[in-house]
Order: structure tokens, then sequence, then C-alpha cells
């Protein structure tokens, strides 16, 4: 990086040098490229005004909760984005993820037990359980890859086929064992402390769940992956050119493979949290995340084009996108014109991200 | 004089941010001539075609057609105009048929909304009879070589029966009878009075072909004389504005032992067929032969990126698998792909993570992570052996030149210490000065000990700098000859053995 | 060492393929045995109802008798409730020896029409619809009459055919047509006295602030959704009318009010229309981060569509430190449905009531129908004769003969 000082002279520099209308563009530049931010802090003022409750320590624990929940799974399917694909499946396997952890985990005393058999789990079991939901993650994850890889088959049409067999897969388990489609809950004292229970010291009095510790790990973790990784150049070379990369020594199936693995893995462990945070799991869990998860990356910068995008984007995408769901709702906003907001919002975002990648006459 | 001129362009500017790209730049094309434009990469010969077509926004200078004051907003009112160009890089359509293509946009209709195909079929066929092209309308594009795609091209600049035609590089992805083909065409539209751009690195095509010369540099014009009044060493002067000796470095490699053996390789998918030879250390080999004759399959199929069916690589003696590019990386291979944009560059990473991405396993640290200060040295070499022009690591590779794309791949597989060198047209596209660079690279290279087996389209560069040439025909290997003694004419006869 | 990790991923992958390939086909045979058995079954059946029709129905019966072929579409597979039919029926069916197939409508009318034209041009003659589109007089019709054209006998149940005001509309119009359901605003109702008489005894207690005024939360789930509109609307008018007559506050000036005056919806809806818990979750933990007991806001009332949200509420609310049980301040949280989880809330004191709607006398009373039609009664009289079996639980729409309603009951555990 950069000296910012420096670096803020040379634009000054540079910026003195220009003619009016350079100066202009400039300008104009300038406040389309940081769109995003703009929108961001017009759009925090605006809702400080009306309501200033926004800023309270409570308001900023709720927005870190909410963005903890969303951030790993958007992480996941940024890495199929950065192979110009998408992945339909993520919240049906959310969807069954979570309707196993609950089941494996319910408390000894709850109402309708699946597993009537299994006692009062403890922190040893909702481990075993993590891994366990990773794993199946990790298996539809690799399972979308393959056929990607092996056939080229686009994504969109592997995680359509893939999402109906998972929701298929979760309508027959909650249907199994004497469950007839009941909410499956009641869940351990060990799992929802291991989830929303707090060992964080407290902010402005308030806790902290560890849901939002662990997603600080998995975003510190994806990082990593991504930058720092032979598999995360990897991933960009795919995604950035498949053919040279194959001629680059890249194997390109592999990659391809272990992104989308990669991401039914962190489809995996946000079913397990969603299963502790939500407390009541039904067939229909997680049914559309992936569209959230799908926007924030965009709107943070992995774009579709492939080859393109960063960790910070994509937690920048969340971020904005839960701050304007939390400002919608702490404005009292008309639910009918919700939809209208939003879908204005997402697409404004995603047409400033993609004017950096056309081309300049 | 003046209304004698088709097209007159005078004291064009245009600007980027921070650059002049043209700086009062005029040319002026009779009618019934070849004009050439000559100019290294850079020069700003295709931003002048771009301002004339309305792709960019001239800020200064007027551009007049047979007199007239013209400012084309798109290249389609050009087009419409008469005056048309075929791109070097071909925009095409290519899921859509040949004839889908030449009358995109302005399709033969009945009854005012239904396609004719019946007579977009007898105009085109019509088309190709008169221009001697020997492609089925109903083709699909994809299917044709990319020779036959330029024809097309060139067949719909004739359809708009435009005055002015301007050809960007329109030979170098030609072989040399198709060359003659394109020269024919470009005679017969001169003979009907048509002005002919023809932008070109080859100088010996150009003053073949042209009448008159405009030579460019660095935005500017430099100097406008009839052909007939240069020679290639003045041409080389005025678009480097220095004296360039030679076009190519002196050879100071020398082949030693036998390096590289290939026995009996053919493809599966592919024409290649019981292809069997030798390769020296130190020793450029050159593979010739004409367009689809196996050249670029033989490479491909050595390092593993196309399905063999049988034969067997040997380096130094030991059989190596190759069964796909990681194998070959390690084993000593390196290849550089013809299509740069299309299998060489990640366009949109920048010009670090395009240099190490075949080495990454150098930068591991403890199997994990990636060190991101040796990845930075290794990109800092590679600019810096290669002199490649940059900002920085940091550039998008996208934004840089051909020339200097195609070095910062070639020092992408440096890095990865290879024996043997594929290199699949490494020249192409580039500019006089940068190919010499390249040129010295490759030598360079051999008298190191590597092996160098060298594609080429263009005959001179292969006898300028190989050793020995395998010439391919048909999908086989039609003969060897030796590059001090041969001639153009053996290449092209061993060339035709097969056909 | 490439290779031999590759490998095994690949294996892996195959097994996983294997695995779900062998899934799926397992259950495709036993569903194809079933179907088998089921078949043969029916005809048996087919001929001891006909000779037991006449008994039971005192020999008026308006039709033919024919053997039932029936085809159940459901509105959507992943609802608790309805797969608490789902399973109870396919158990009835089962045990009578009737042959039928579900559908899945997957939350969308166009799928739902789409299987019962297959399913009609496949033989099915008795259709039980559970409507995707509640209250949609054109979807109802346009189903009728596709049946009709196909000789087949149409049953609705659980989600209604046509609104309160628009009451015969449809069922009055057809012969060959009966509604068994639930009278939709009684769950709103049932909710509304079970709340008021809620807050009548414990006014203090719930007054977190002592204003005299209860503060509620109230979770919708899905807009436009009838049965949603109505639990909505008549669950806080009919406390308010109940807190009123006890002296708590009057019509005009309500004992409860929304907590957020500036929402002039006084509503949170699902915004993807799933009833989640997720949703009502969500919500709520945003409202908490504006309204406490610090603040002297806090909401002190919740009631949800369903008990599906009311979980989630409850979720954000044990975040919070509230509903945990002896020692925390719990804040009334009451649904619909009485799933089993629910049941366990209440039990746990972390919920505080919920209606219940019985999914055995729901599968029962269409079981019965299908047997009443099937031996050629009219519909009336089929609906009729069900509810004679359980007058308590069953009983007639007084405007309209063939719509069976199936009561509600309040549940709060006692």
């Amino acid at each position: 990086m950069k000296n910012p000082v420096t670096s803020i002279k040379e634009t000054s520099a540079r910026y003195k040098t220009l003619d009016a209308q350079d100066k202009k563009r400039f300008w104009v530049d300038g406040i389309l490229n940081n769109a995003i931010y703009i929108i961001l802090v017009i759009f925090l003022i605006y809702t400080y005004t009306k309501n200033p409750l926004i800023v309270s320590p409570s308001a900023i624990v709720n927005l870190l909760t909410l963005v903890a929940a969303n951030l790993p799974m958007a992480l996941g399917i940024g890495g199929c984005i950065v192979l110009t694909g998408t992945d339909l499946s993520a919240g049906r396997i959310v969807g069954l993820t979570a309707g196993l952890s609950a089941a494996l985990l319910q408390g000894a005393s709850a109402a309708n037990k699946y597993f009537e058999n299994l006692g009062e789990p403890g922190i040893g079991m909702v481990l075993l359980v993590l891994l366990l939901v990773l794993v199946i993650g990790g298996l539809v994850g690799m399972v979308n890859g393959f056929f990607v890889a092996r056939f080229q088959l686009h994504p969109f049409i592997v995680t359509l086929a893939t999402q109906m067999i998972v929701y298929g897969a979760c309508l027959i388990f909650y249907n199994s064992n004497g469950n007839n489609g009941q909410p499956i809950s009641g869940l351990s004292q060990a799992f929802r402390n291991f989830v929303t229970g707090s060992i964080l010291p407290k902010f402005g009095g308030l806790a902290i769940p560890n849901y939002v510790l662990y997603a600080i790990v998995v975003f510190i973790i994806m990082w990593f992956v991504w930058n720092k990784t032979t598999f995360g150049k990897n991933m960009f070379a795919v995604g950035s050119n498949p053919e040279a990369a194959n001629v680059s020594g890249v194997n390109v199936f592999f990659t391809t493979m272990m992104v989308h693995t990669l991401a039914g893995v962190t489809y995996g462990y946000t079913g397990l949290i969603e299963s502790a945070r939500i407390a009541s799991n039904v067939a229909n869990t997680g049914t559309n995340y992936e569209s959230d998860a799908i926007a924030a990356c965009v709107i943070g910068g992995v774009s579709f084009v492939g080859g393109t995008g960063t960790v910070g984007g994509v937690l920048l995408g969340v971020v904005l996108l839960r701050i304007i769901y939390v400002c919608l709702q702490f404005l009292s906003v008309d639910q009918n014109l919700q939809y209208v907001i939003k879908g204005a919002i997402i697409l404004l975002a995603c047409s400033i991200d993609m004017r950096k990648y056309l081309t300049r006459k | 004089m003046a209304q004698e001129m088709l097209l007159q362009m005078k004291d064009i500017c245009k600007s980027f941010p921070g650059v002049k790209a043209l700086d009062h730049v005029s040319l002026n094309v009779r009618p019934g001539t070849v004009h050439a434009l000559m100019g290294e990469n850079g020069a700003g010969k295709s931003t002048l075609m771009k301002c004339l077509f309305g792709i960019y926004r001239k800020d200064e200078g007027t551009i007049l057609l047979e007199g007239n004051e013209v400012d084309f907003k798109t290249s389609k009112e050009a087009m419409e105009h008469g005056v048309s160009m075929v791109h070097q890089e071909l925009n095409q359509a290519l899921k859509r048929s040949v004839m889908d293509n030449l009358w995109l946009g302005r399709y033969p209709k009945t009854a005012g909304i239904m396609v004719n195909e019946r007579a977009m079929y007898q105009e085109t066929k019509k088309l190709f009879q008169e221009l001697e092209i020997d492609v089925d309308p109903r083709q699909i594009m994809s299917k044709l070589p990319v020779s036959k795609r330029q024809m097309v091209e060139i067949a719909k600049a004739v359809s708009y029966h435009s005055k002015i035609i301007v050809f960007d590089e329109p030979t170098s992805s030609l072989t040399e009878e198709e060359v003659e083909h394109l020269f024919r065409i470009i005679h017969m539209l001169r003979d009907r009075g048509c002005g002919i751009i023809y932008i070109s690195h080859k100088m010996a095509e150009i003053l073949r072909i042209s009448d008159d010369i405009t030579v460019m540099r660095d935005g500017q014009w430099v100097a406008t004389r009839p052909a007939a009044e240069l020679d290639m060493p003045t041409i080389i002067k005025l678009m480097v504005g220095r004296e360039l000796g030679n076009q190519f470095p002196p050879k100071t490699n020398k082949p030693e032992g036998v390096s590289l053996e290939v026995e009996h390789l053919s493809g599966q998918y592919t024409n290649l067929k019981d292809v069997s030879f030798q390769a020296h250390k130190g020793e450029i080999l050159g593979l010739s032969g004409l367009d689809g004759s196996g050249r670029t399959e033989v490479l491909e199929n050595i390092f593993g990126v196309a399905t063999r069916k049988s034969g067997v690589i040997k380096l130094d003696g030991k059989a190596v698998k190759n069964k796909n590019s990681g194998q070959s990386i390690k084993a000593g291979f390196a290849l550089l792909t013809e299509e740069r944009r299309a299998t060489g560059i990640f366009g949109i990473r920048n010009i670090r993570d395009n240099t190490v991405i075949s080495s990454l396993g150098k930068h591991l640290v403890g199997h994990l992570w990636l060190n991101e200060k040796s990845m930075k040295k290794d990109t800092q070499w590679s600019i810096d052996s290669m002199r490649i022009k940059t900002p920085s690591q940091e550039t998008k590779i996208r934004s840089l030149s051909g020339g200097n794309q195609q070095k910062v791949i070639l020092g992408r597989w440096l890095l990865t210490t290879p024996k043997v060198l594929l290199l699949d047209e490494p020249t192409r596209g580039i500019d006089v000065g940068a190919k010499y660079e390249i040129y010295q690279l490759i030598i360079d290279l051999a008298a190191k000990g590597a092996t160098v087996l060298m594609v080429s389209s263009e005959m001179p560069e292969l006898l300028g700098i190989c050793d020995r040439i395998l010439v391919m025909s048909g999908g086989r290997l039609a003969g060897e000859v030796d590059a001090k003694t041969t001639t153009q004419e053996e290449i092209m006869t061993l060339a035709a053995k097969y056909v | 060492m490439n290779k031999k990790k590759l490998v095994s991923l690949f294996l892996a992958a195959v097994m996983v393929c294997a695995m779900a390939s062998c899934g799926s086909g397992g259950t495709e045979t036993t569903a194809a045995e079933t179907t088998a058995a089921e078949t043969e079954a029916a005809t048996e059946a087919g001929s001891g109802a006909e000779t037991e029709a006449p008994e039971t129905t005192g020999g008026e019966a308006a039709g033919e008798a024919f053997t039932p072929k029936v085809g159940v579409f459901y509105y959507s597979f992943a609802d608790a409730f309805i797969s608490s039919v789902r399973a109870e029926l396919d158990a009835a069916l089962t045990e009578a020896g009737i042959e039928y197939q579900n559908y899945d409508g997957n939350s969308s009318q166009a799928t739902q029409n789409e299987s019962i034209t297959t399913a009609l041009s496949s033989g099915t003659n008795l259709l039980l619809v559970n409507l995707v589109d509640t209250a949609s007089v054109d979807a109802a019709t346009t189903i009728i009459e596709q049946a009709e054209a196909a000789g087949a006998k149409v049953i609705f149940f659980n989600r209604a055919v046509e609104g309160d005001d628009q009451e015969g509309q449809v069922l009055n119009a057809y012969e060959t047509v009966a509604f068994v359901g639930t009278d939709a605003p009684e769950a709103g109702h049932l909710q509304g006295q079970m709340i008021g008489e809620y807050l009548t005894e414990n006014f203090d207690t719930v007054d977190l602030n002592g204003d005299g005024k209860i503060s509620y939360a109230m979770f919708m789930g899905q807009v436009g959704n009838v049965e949603a509109i109505y639990r909505t609307q008549y669950s806080v008018e009919d406390a308010v009318t109940v807190l009123a007559e006890a002296g708590h506050g009057t019509a005009d000036d309500p004992a409860l009010v929304y907590f957020n005056p500036d929402n002039t919806d006084k509503y949170q809806a699902d915004q993807q229309g799933n009833w989640s818990a997720q949703a009502a979750m969500e919500y709520m933990q945003t409202n908490l981060s504006q309204y406490s007991e610090a603040n002297g806001n806090m909401i002190e009332l919740i009631i949800c569509n369903n008990d599906n949200m009311a979980e989630g509420a409850i979720q954000a609310l044990q975040n919070a430190g509230y509903n945990n049980g002896e020692g925390t301040t719990t804040i009334p949280v009451f649904g619909v449905d009485a799933t089993e989880s629910a049941k366990g809330l209440i039990a746990a004191g972390s919920m505080t009531g919920t209606v219940e709607q019985s999914a055995t006398g729901m599968a029962d009373a269409l079981l019965g129908m299908v047997q009443n039609v099937a031996a050629g009664e009219t519909m009336d009289a089929a609906v009729e004769a069900v509810v004679g079996t359980n007058a308590e639980l069953y009983s007639v729409s007084e405007a309209v003969a063939n719509k069976l309603y199936v009561a509600y009951s309040a549940y709060t555990g006692e």
C-alpha cells in the first residue's frame, strides 16, 4: 500500500494539471466510483436525523449480529462468482444442515425429539455435529463443482438441480422419524451457548454472541485463502481466463471443484449457526438466502465478469445490504415500498460496479 | 490536387487524460491507391482510425470525404457512408452463420419484418464468387479458421460498396497463399477506384502493395512518401527514429546434444499423425507450414493441453508423461500460446498475478501461504530483464500493449526455468522494436542451453533466427530443412506436400 | 501427489452420486410398490364401500357410487401444519385402502394447476385441493371447471376458496364441490379472545412501564394472504373488545397500541411470504435494539400469525435476556397452529398461548368425505354425514351447506 499522504499529494498535483473538462470528469468519476460509500453515509445520516437510535450500542450490536450471520455464506458464494458462476443451492443446503444440526442437538427434554435415543448433547457433540455439517455442505458443494468442472455445465443449471435434490432430501428428513414436518426446536443449552452465548467482552453493556467471533474467524480464513494461497491465485486465474489458466499449469478441474466445495462448507457452517440463531427449524429454513448473499457479493465488487473481487469487498457488500435493511426498518418504511427500495439499491450498486469494467472510449 | 483526394484527415488531435495520443496528424488518401500507415505499436495508428470511425471523438481537426466534411458518430454510420474497416481483432458473432454475420444489422427483409434467408444466401454467394472466397455462407463462423473469418470480414466491407477500406494487420493470421489471395482482392478493389488504408508491421508486404506510405511516431505525423522512393531501412529509421542495423539480432546460440525426442506423435481429436523429430540443447527449431497443417498441434500435444493418441516424448533420454500442463511444467516445458488474448493473459488481473501464476510453488512458505515479497521480487526481475514498459506491478495486464503483454507471458514462463520452450507465433501483432527484443530473448535463452521450438507464419523470421526448420503439411511432418541454406520456395513446396 | 488426491476426491464424489441415486432409487421402488398394493386394496375397498354406503346415508344417494382415485394437492410440503395433515391423511387413506397420490404445489398456484391437469388426465376422479392462492375465486373456479369437464369431484380443504364477503360464490355455484377447513377468521377471533383474557388477568404484570397501555408487536406471515390478514386484524380487535369490557381502555382509545407509532401498517411481514421464524427473529432483534425497558418503550406483547414466527420472536427475546423461564421477565407471545415445539415452549413458560387446529380432525373429515362421495352421496349430504360423526369438532357453515368447518381451540397448556 502507498502512503496515503503522498498519494493524496500526488493526486492533488495531478489534479492541478487537468483542464476544466477533465476536472469535471475527475469529480464525476470520483463520485461514481465511491458511490456505494456515499449512499451508505447518506442513508445513515438520514436515518440518524429521523431516528437517532440507529447509532445506539444496541443497534450496532444488532447490525453486527446480522452481518455475522450473513457473511460466511456470501464469502462462499463469492468464490463461485469469481469463477463467473453462481450458486442457487446455497439456501437449501443451509436448510438441510440446519435441520440436521437441530435434530442432532436437541435438548434431552425437547417436546418433539427427532432422535429419541439421543441424550443431552455436550460441547463435544456440538463440535462433532459442526464437523458433520461442514462435511455434508462440502460434499454437496463438491458434487456441484464436479458437474461444473467435468461437464462444463453452467453453475446456474447444476446448482438449480442440486437445489431441488437437496430440498427433496430436506423434506424427506423433516417428514421422517415421525416428525411429520414439524419444526425442530428445543435445542440443547450447550448448542445455544456455543452459538448465541457470549465469551466476547460486552459492548455498551450488551452481550455479543459467539457467532460474531466465528464470523471474524471465517473472514480471516477466507482472506487468507483468497490472497495468500496457491488455491486463491488459481481461483482468480480460472475466473479470469480458464483457457489461459489451463495452459499455465493450473488444474482447472480441481480448482473449480474446490471453490464449490469450499462454498458448500460455508453453507454447512451457516446451517449450524442459523439452526441455533433462529431456534426453530422447518424445511423452508434458508430459502432464498443465496439471493441476499449474491447481491451482497456483487454490491461489494465481486463481479460476474469473473476473476475479480476481494474478501473485504464482500464484507462491505454484506454490511451495506444489512444497513439498508435495518435503516428501512428504523425508518418504518412501508413494507411494499421496502421491496422497491431494496431492488433499486441493488440495481444501482451493481451498475456502478459494472461501470468499471465497461470499455472506455 | 486537393479535390482529387478521396479522404483527407487534417490536423487531427486527440488526448486522453495525461496523454496526447494524436498531435496534429494528417492523412490524405488518393482514389485508386493503397496507402500504407506505419508506425510502432502506440504510435497512434489505431487511435487515428478510431477517430475516423467515430469510436473516439476527435478533439480537433477536420475529416473530408470526397471534399465534404464528415463527422461519423458510429462505425455503422461510417460504413453507410462508404468507409469501412477490417479489424485486427475480429469481432464476430461466432455462433452464427457466415451470412448472418455479413448482413448483421441490415438483413434483407420480406414484407418488412421477416428476414429473407434465400436472398441473403444468394447475395452472399454472388459476393464470394466475385472475391473468389471459398466459404459456404451457411457455415457457422466458429468452424472457420481465422483466415477465412477474415475473408468474411473483407467481404462485408466490400458489400457496403465502400470507397475507403481500412485493413488493420490483415495478414497476421494468414498463410503465404492466403496473403496472395488477399492481395488479389486488394488490387481488385484498388482498380475499382477505392482508397485502401493498409496498416501493417510487415515491411515486405507494404513495399510490395502500397502506392503511398505514411509513417507515424509517438502520436505525430513523420512522413508521407511514395512507396517507390522508400526501402526497408529508411522506413524503419522513420518509424523508430533511429537506425536499426538489422531486423534480427546476431545468433549466439550453439546447438549441442539431443535434448528433446518426439516419437510417433499422433493426436486423438486432431489431424496430427505420426510426427517424429529431435531437438538439441541450445537449438532454435522452427516449425513452418500452412494454417491447419498441425504446427500448433505439435506444440499442444507435447505440452499435454491437447489429447494425445499415441507417441513418446523424451527429455534428456527420459520419457516424460506430460498429460497436463502441470506435469509438463514440472518436467521443464513451457508453452507460449498463439492467441494471446484468448489463452495467454488474465486480462483483469495485474501484472504480478499474471507473472507468477505458473511458478506459485516457488513462493510457498510451509506448503501453505504465499510469500508476497518473493513474488514481487520475481515479477520485478521479469519486468527488468524483459524490459516491460509498465507503470507498476499492480497495473492490469490488459492495459499494456500487445508486445508488453507478450513479454509478461514470456517472463511468466522463464520463471518456471524451462528446459524446452514451445513458442507459438511469439511475435504476432508486435511492433518492430519489440520484435527485435523478443528475438534477442529467444536467442539468449537458447544460448544458455534451452531448447526452443518456434511456430511462425512469417518465413523471414524463421529463416532469421532458427537453426533448423521442420515443415508440417496436412498434420504430418513433410520435411526438415537447414535454416541457413534453405529458401522460401523450398519450404513452400514442402508445405504443400500432403495438402 | 496431486493425482492421488484427485483420485480420492473423484471417488468421494462418485460415492456421493451413487448414494444419492441409490437413495432415490430406493424410495421410487417403495413408492411403486405401495401404489400397486393400494390399487389392489382399493378395488376391494371400493366394493366394500358400495355395500356399506346406503346404510350410513339412509339410501338417498344422489349419484352413482364409484371407485375413488384420489389426488391430494397440498399447497406446500414445507408447511408444518400441512405436513401433519398429510401424515394423518396418508395413514387414514392407506388404512381405508383408497388409492391416492400426493402432489406438492410448492407455494405456486401454477404448479398446482399443472399437477391437477396431469392428475386428471391420468384418471384421478376425486381431487382434494389445498389451494395455494387463498380465497381466490378464480383459481378455485378454474380447478372446478377443469375437474367437471373430466367428470371428477373436488373437495377443497384447509385454505379458503372464497373470502367472507364472497361466501357461497364458488361453493354454491357447483354441486360437485365441497370445502373442509376452518372458518378463516376464527383463528384470529380465538387468538384475540385468548389474548384479551390473558391481559385482563395479568394487565399490570404485562404493562412493564405502567402507562396503562400494552404496546404490542405483530408479525404477519405473508402479505396478501387472507388468513394472515384475518389473524392480524381480529386478534387485536377482539383483544381490545375483551379489554374494554374489563375496563381497560375503550374501542376508540384502545389499551393495545402498536409499539411503533410511525409504522402505519401496524405489522411486520415476512417479505419472502414464508411465515418464517427467521423473519420474525430478525425483525424482533432489530426492534429490540430500539425499544427496551431502559428506554421505557419495551414491547410488552407479541402476536404472531403462526407458531413458527412466535418461536423466532421468542429466540430474539431470549437472546436479549427475556422469556428464559424463572427469574426473567416474560413477554407474552401468542401464535397459531399448536405445533409440537410451540407446545413445548408453552410448557416451559417461554410462550403464552396458541390456537390449535386439529390435523387429525381435518384428516378424518377428509376421509369421511371421500368415502361418502365415493358411495354416491351428494356433497351436501356427505358434509352432513361427517358432521354427524362428531358434532363437537365439526360444524356446517350457516350460509353454505357444502362447507364443513373443523373447529379451532385455544391452547395455553392448561
